[in-house]
């Protein structure tokens, strides 16, 4: 332990910096920016690109505890890139569908919602806004306590989003138009938008209720 | 004071935050905002004059929880949070009617990114605001943060710069190049809003930047004073 207090204090933050899920995290960043460089021109690349990024945000997690190298960096640095992957997709969605402004409403939401959570955490002294023991709404606690329920509504955003980028239709730029002609087809995508829609119907309820119920001391009631 | 305050339930109390005045004022900022998005296509004027409406309120409703003495954390949050996605939202329309739009969407996050990041690194040193830097070490932080009139005018020239950059599209040229090359070059008023908008935005995200590692310098140092003591 003496040769800690020897490292100079730049060779510690050096260290922290190159931790091995930090550098997953920077690949992160550098699959979005390639993925958004090239969405228009293509989707296909972009969407494997982003997906593989979604994936790298769970093994991260894992290596953290794994290697024992768990860092406040890293999470901030796991959330941002989350909420601006996530922000930038919807921005390119509000672009290729009408009304466009109903992704701008989700990206509000999205942004929204996170940040009074990131406040109610630090508020009421956790360490991760993911333990909610002590939230009174059931709803929160049925979400945050079952953490396969939580990971199936995350996925079933980011999923809806990619497919709903994917089959952009040259034929109709209208949301409505276009989710419905696709859940009537009765083929496997209809089976997985339906799927996906019903667990980004739960996660923004969710993000709606954080948006309304943390009170001004931090904690999230249904009072 | 206390006599009353005390037989007053939780309920009432937390009423009464919400009720404060410059909470009252931001409540309108928002209603302001989801009314001016909704027509930002049909009426881009209005639009225009309610988004300046809503920042100037910004300023002000900080002033009245200074004078009415009821600065509260759940004021500044609302705060916060109003301008956040009013800029995400305008850039996200900024990037539909130009292009290259991705330009919009990169500084929409380096807005994000740098002020979670500010905010995360405000609450881990335990400071109240992130406009309290006096211990940075950047020249160029504390210049920015050290003049509230130079820093509230690079604010200003962001927001004003994006509202014109959005009034002044051209139908013809989708193209951001362009459009701002073309409006510098009229040699009129506009000329000289455009250029001394564009002076002042450049500083702010050159301030954003840095901020991003400023406070991802403060995580990192957090982590280590955390491990150092037993």
């Amino acid at each position: 332990m003496a040769n800690v207090k020897k490292t100079a204090p730049r060779l510690r933050k050096l260290s922290v910096y190159l931790y091995i899920p930090n550098i997953i995290g920077y690949v992160r960043v550098l699959l979005n920016c390639i993925a958004f460089y090239l969405c228009f021109s293509d989707k296909r690349v972009f969407s494997v690109l982003y997906f593989i990024s979604f994936v790298c945000d769970a093994i991260d997690g894992w290596c953290a505890r794994k290697f024992n190298q768990v860092s406040t960096f890293g999470a901030v640095l796991d959330m941002v890139t989350d909420r601006i992957s996530t922000a930038c997709l919807l921005v390119i969605l509000s672009q290729v569908y009408r009304p466009g402004l109903v992704f701008v409403s989700l990206l509000a939401l999205d942004i929204g919602s996170h940040w009074l959570q990131m406040y109610s955490t630090f508020l009421t002294g956790k360490t991760n806004h993911k333990d909610v023991k002590d939230s009174t709404n059931w709803l929160f606690k049925a979400y945050y306590g079952n953490r396969m329920f939580m990971g199936y509504c995350c996925v079933a955003c980011e999923v809806l989003y990619l497919i709903l980028f994917l089959i952009a239709g040259k034929q109709s730029e209208s949301l409505v138009d276009v989710v419905a002609s696709t859940v009537r087809q009765g083929s496997p995508l209809s089976f997985l938008v339906a799927l996906s829609l019903f667990g980004w119907a739960i996660k923004q309820t969710i993000n709606v209720i954080q948006v309304t119920c943390t009170s001004y001391d931090g904690n999230v009631s249904l009072s």
